[in-house]
């Protein structure tokens, strides 16, 4: 069964030209910081890319969890576990030129290596829970918040209500289960070409029991379009120039209109991190966030205390920012923003959406608590603690992963019963 | 039938037209109004399922309309 589409309308120029403007002004922002720090503009650069594929892909981590119990769809999911794949070889690679030795205890500087322990499956369970209820994951929340979705902004606050409020608790889990929990990373034990290798093989057992469950639901069977795709008014080609711009408005009436394969979208946000993690670090979203947590819990009166232990973990734990506004997790973060913004706009696509019911800002917000809290305890979101996690060769990515599709389960009966 | 589910995010506008289906008279469409692209996918999935096709109209900026049908045409 295919679907029939209608041919599509041209994409209202006044969108195109906004979209050009804000373009325009992110280059401006970029320029502008680079007098701050050298590393803003990369930062800001990166995250304009990573908002921009998230938008054109549609990538969901929460639908990927969800669809799963909902209708045994498994494509979103798939597309992650590509990207995956992609950066664990990527990281490995990076990982064997900063230790050459492993086996000796030593592990990379910002590898996403995570003590495990309960705090990694109450922290993946209650995000997996919130992320179903607020219908995307943090990452999800910020592009969404870019393409105009106001649901998004109240799952926003959320986040920062939750990471807040885990600041708080934080010495608990510290004390009980955090400092005492061995970090897992798998090159220790089994060398890199081991690590890689039980990684990959790990990836794609996963592939083949998700295609199993898609197959046996009968949802594979379906041929549908990602999104409508063009007009398929392919010019005539006439030879020469002719061919040459028809082919090329095809290819980015492709690019800048239609939505892309979530294949693609996975691919590439793999590859894309393999660059950050050579430009500095991997890819995480929850970290500055944290820090923004605290400054406005702090604002209202109501601090934190110290944080045990926070500033000795690697990964998108709680931070503690000093006095200063800007940093290169700040330009990454709202980079995404910006990126989807840009990407929506020259779709056509930027549209403010506001929800139906109150109970929908209520869902959003407190899926957004749930997941800022779960963050906080699991050293990051669905990015930080599993899309980056996984490629470091830790075992903490895996707990997560598990961790995630039991609180998704949860949280789609619940989600369901909330219609 | 017009099913207006704007504003919706996944994966309601997809379970609202599933609950809609039997609702409908014999020979009558669905059009579900929706402006969240991932809809675009699942209501065609799971109607498919069903035995129903679809089509997809745009309608404006990040707004679309997506037709579930029975048979060989739409109206």
């Amino acid at each position: 069964m295919t679907t029939a589409v209608q041919p599509a309308r041209r994409v209202l120029p006044a969108s195109a030209i906004a979209g050009t403007a804000v373009a325009a002004g992110a280059l401006g922002i970029g320029l502008y910081t680079a007098g701050m720090n050298r590393e803003f503009p990369l930062f800001w650069a990166f995250g304009l890319a990573f908002g921009f594929i998230l938008q054109r892909s549609r990538f969901c981590f929460a639908s990927a969890f969800r669809d799963l119990f909902l209708f045994g769809s498994s494509r979103t999911l798939k597309a992650i576990l590509a990207g995956m794949a992609v950066a664990s070889a990527g990281f490995t690679l990076l990982q064997s030129k900063m230790v050459t030795m492993p086996g000796l205890g030593m592990l990379p500087p910002e590898a996403h290596v995570f003590p495990l322990g309960l705090h990694l499956v109450v922290g993946g369970v209650a995000f997996g829970v919130g992320m179903a209820l607020a219908g995307g994951c943090v990452s999800g929340t910020l592009y969404r918040m870019g393409e105009g979705y106001a649901g998004s902004y109240a799952a926003f606050a959320g986040i920062l209500a939750g990471l807040g409020l885990a600041a708080h608790t934080w010495n608990f889990w510290w004390d009980r289960s955090i400092s005492s929990g061995p970090a897992v990373w798998l090159p220790d034990r089994l060398g890199y070409a081991g690590a890689l290798a039980v990684t990959l093989l790990g990836l794609a057992l996963v592939w083949l029991v998700v295609e199993a469950l898609e197959a046996r639901s009968g949802f594979a069977a379906l041929a549908f379009p990602n999104v409508p795709p063009a007009a398929t008014a392919s010019p005539a080609l006439q030879g020469g120039w002719d061919a040459v711009r028809g082919r090329t408005a095809e290819l980015g009436r492709r690019i800048f209109r239609d939505g892309w394969p979530v294949l693609v979208g996975g691919l590439l946000l793999g590859v894309l991190n393999v660059y950050l993690y050579v430009a500095h670090m991997p890819w995480g979203v929850t970290g500055e966030l944290s820090r923004w947590a605290i400054k406005l819990y702090t604002l209202a009166g109501w601090a934190p205390g110290p944080l045990a232990g926070a500033d000795q973990l690697p990964g998108c734990t709680l931070t503690v920012g000093g006095s200063r506004l800007i940093s290169h997790s700040l330009m990454l973060d709202a980079g995404m923003i910006a990126g989807s913004l840009i990407a929506a706009l020259w779709a056509g696509e930027f549209h403010w959406r506001v929800p139906p019911h109150r109970r929908r800002w209520l869902q959003s917000a407190g899926g957004g608590v749930l997941m800022g809290y779960g963050a906080a305890i699991a050293g990051g979101c669905t990015i930080g603690a599993l899309f980056s996690a996984i490629p470091s060769l830790g075992l903490n990515g895996w707990i997560f992963g598990l961790a995630l599709l039991v609180g998704a389960g949860a949280g789609t009966r619940l989600v369901r019963r909330l219609a | 039938m017009l099913l207006d589910v704007r504003g919706e995010i996944c994966p309601y506008p997809m379970l609202k037209a599933v609950e809609a289906l039997p609702r409908l008279k014999p020979g009558e469409d669905l059009e579900v109004l929706t402006d969240h692209a991932p809809a675009l996918q699942t209501i065609p999935a799971y109607t498919g399922r069903l035995g129903y096709q679809t089509r997809i109209e745009p309608v404006g900026p990040g707004v679309w309309k997506v037709i579930v049908f029975k048979g060989a045409q739409a109206s």
